[in-house]
């Protein structure tokens, strides 16, 4: 069967009323946490993954891909209306759309920021669906060594995941492999740094990890902020026919920006926003309108965001190298559900992972379609307290972490999770290296163990076969790049809004 | 490591042991981490956190022996409470509709089964 074939067996598949409704649901469900001042997609998965551990895994990755685009929709709106992104990614987007809210544009800002987000996505779902076989094609010689070669390459990814400082973001990603090996042994099932406790022998689960890092801490990172809630009415969310004609070419622009650095492990939407941002103040007529309102402010970063956030599918679904916090829980949830991505996955797994790829198409018409009219209740939700959010939010984390495996264990370790994520996030300790390496570390060390295996334990092996070693100077290549492309980002940032960096 | 083989399941805690070791040397003695000036949370936000955090861990520690529905009922109240700051009346309506969603949710939606305790329920 050819790409089309798959697809339009992927679209039956997806158009299915459960993985409809999971879809619809996701969306609706991401949108709202997206859509809460300061929450981003990370903490959105975080917080709804345990609900989707439960679910068959096509409909749970239709339903966490669908909280993923959703809670971006969702950080537009507070980047807009409020001038809070909920991640570094929405920084950009603030820059001109809070101006226009203030200006009584904040609905044109909404409109075009939905109207570029779907374009830019679905153009990249258009790149995922040929390119990504493409890649998994290439990639099906691959032996152990190449797979390590691999892993290292998706190790790069932590250099643009450090929120400004390598050392600490390494530290974490160690720290992250360390928590992996608890449990037992791949080779042996000899336990290891289990204490002869049994609980420990089956090894730390990531949903309980999850939860604890990303959503009990957040809640507590919140009690310390003072909440503002969404007070303006929103008239009309449509633009008029003048401002789509302003906006289109920054979302055409937006879009190539966003979805050709995107296809590189390691540059996260973070990154590209700024630089589609800059590139159409460079390009415009008139750059002194940057800044206070411009329509392709908006435009631009935000089709960027969601090039960038459907291109990040490719290098994970056909490599299994995620390229954001939120990419790399959607990479623990496909794991949680047996699918291990890489080229294999598309061999193996045809039906689920052309499903999954219809599914993006479908959810990016959601999006649109409900969003727009939604708008008025998605601004309402931002009055809820978060006397009752918070308390809602840490309820849900506390059962769907014990849900999972019905493990008290698994409560245990998101609370220490929790305080832990929570003291390091406030000393600006990353937590998605340590995530990241949590995930691929089961994967590094099976990889290496084979490699290591084949070649009487001489680590000559990697260097010795082609692929494997351009994959490595690929790797170092990789992280080169993205050390420079991160300074220029934390340099945006600081100018922008004084903070220091967390992609 | 299985007898004769070069590599085992001690490689790589080996190789992260060291790199660990040789990273906390290096932030410590080598790299300038940028400095991070941290303000410690103080009147009602620590109030409400360290309740908040109490209530949690008491959560986990009646769960088992009260059961979903008498110790989720408890503390949502408890939490609404410390932080939402609500009255009594107001916590405990809030608690018991939350309870009432939650389980609906888990075990009616998601078929997934809830701690009984020693009540039975």
């Amino acid at each position: 069967m050819d790409v089309l074939g798959y697809l339009a067996s992927g679209f039956a598949a997806a158009l299915t009323p459960t993985n409809l409704l999971m879809a619809v649901l996701g969306s609706l469900l991401g949108t709202f946490v997206g859509v809460l001042p300061g929450l981003g997609p990370t903490a959105a998965i975080a917080i709804l993954f345990p609900l989707t551990a439960v679910l068959a895994p096509v409909p749970a990755i239709i339903m966490l891909a669908g909280i993923y685009y959703g809670a971006m929709y969702g950080g537009s709106t507070t980047a807009i209306l409020l001038n809070i992104p909920g991640e570094v990614a929405s920084v950009p987007t603030c820059l001109d759309g809070y101006p226009m809210a203030q200006q009584g544009r904040g609905g044109v800002a909404l409109g075009i920021s939905a109207i570029g987000s779907f374009f830019a996505g679905t153009l990249g779902v258009v790149g995922l669906t040929f390119f990504a076989p493409f890649l998994a094609d290439q990639a099906l010689r691959f032996g152990p060594p190449e797979y390590f070669g691999l892993m290292v390459l998706a190790f790069t990814v932590i250099a643009s995941l450090s929120a400004g400082s390598l050392a600490k973001g390494f530290a974490m990603a160690f720290l992250g492999y360390f928590i992996s090996l608890i449990g037992l042994g791949p080779s042996t099932a000899e336990p290891r740094f289990t204490f002869d406790w049994a609980p420990l022998m089956s090894g730390v689960d990531l949903i309980a990890l999850v939860v604890g890092l990303y959503a009990i801490s957040e809640v507590f990172i919140g009690l310390e902020e003072s909440r503002v809630a969404i007070t303006q009415k929103i008239r009309n969310v449509f633009p008029r026919l003048a401002d789509l004609r302003e906006a289109f070419p920054a979302i055409l622009r937006g879009t190539g920006i966003g979805f050709f650095l995107g296809l590189l492990p390691g540059c996260a939407p973070g990154v590209t926003v700024f630089m589609a941002y800059d590139a159409e103040k460079k390009l415009s007529k008139h750059p002194e309108r940057f800044g206070k309102g411009a329509i392709e402010g908006v435009a631009s970063p935000e089709a960027a965001n969601n090039a960038t956030s459907s291109a990040g599918f490719i290098p994970l679904l056909a490599l299994g190298i995620p390229a954001s916090a939120p990419l790399a829980v959607l990479l623990g949830g496909l794991l949680v559900y047996g699918l291990q991505p890489g080229p294999l996955l598309f061999q193996k797994n045809a039906d689920f992972v052309w499903t999954v790829i219809a599914s993006l198409y479908v959810g990016n018409v959601i999006l649109l379609v409900l969003n727009l009219p939604l708008i008025g209740m998605w601004v309402w939700l931002t009055r809820i307290p978060y006397g009752i959010l918070g308390p809602v939010i840490l309820l849900l984390a506390f059962i769907g972490a014990y849900s999972v495996r019905n493990s008290m264990f698994d409560v245990g370790v998101s609370l220490v999770c929790g305080a832990f994520g929570f003291f390091l996030r406030r000393y600006q300790w990353p937590l998605a290296p340590l995530l990241l390496a949590f995930i691929l570390g089961p994967l590094l060390e099976k990889y290496l163990i084979q490699s290591l295996s084949m070649s009487g334990g001489s680590p000559l092996i990697f260097f010795q076969r082609g692929i494997s070693l351009a994959l490595l100077v690929g790797a170092a290549l990789l992280l080169l790049t993205s050390l420079v492309l991160v300074r220029y980002t934390s340099r945006r940032v600081k100018e922008e809004t004084a903070e220091e960096l967390a992609l | 490591m299985v007898a004769g083989a070069v590599v085992g399941d001690d490689t790589f805690p080996l190789i992260v042991g060291v790199v660990l070791l040789l990273l906390g040397a290096g932030i410590l003695f080598v790299a300038r981490l940028p400095q991070v000036k941290v303000a410690r949370p103080y009147g009602e936000p620590r109030k409400r956190m360290i309740l908040g955090a109490g209530v949690l861990v008491a959560y986990w520690v009646i769960l088992p022996y009260l059961g979903y529905t008498g110790s989720t009922a408890l503390v949502s109240t408890g939490l609404f409470r410390a932080m939402g700051g609500y009255r009594w009346p107001l916590a405990l309506l809030l608690g018991g509709v939350t309870t009432g969603l939650l389980y609906l949710m888990f075990r009616v939606w998601l078929l997934q089964p809830l701690p009984t305790g020693l009540l039975g329920f």
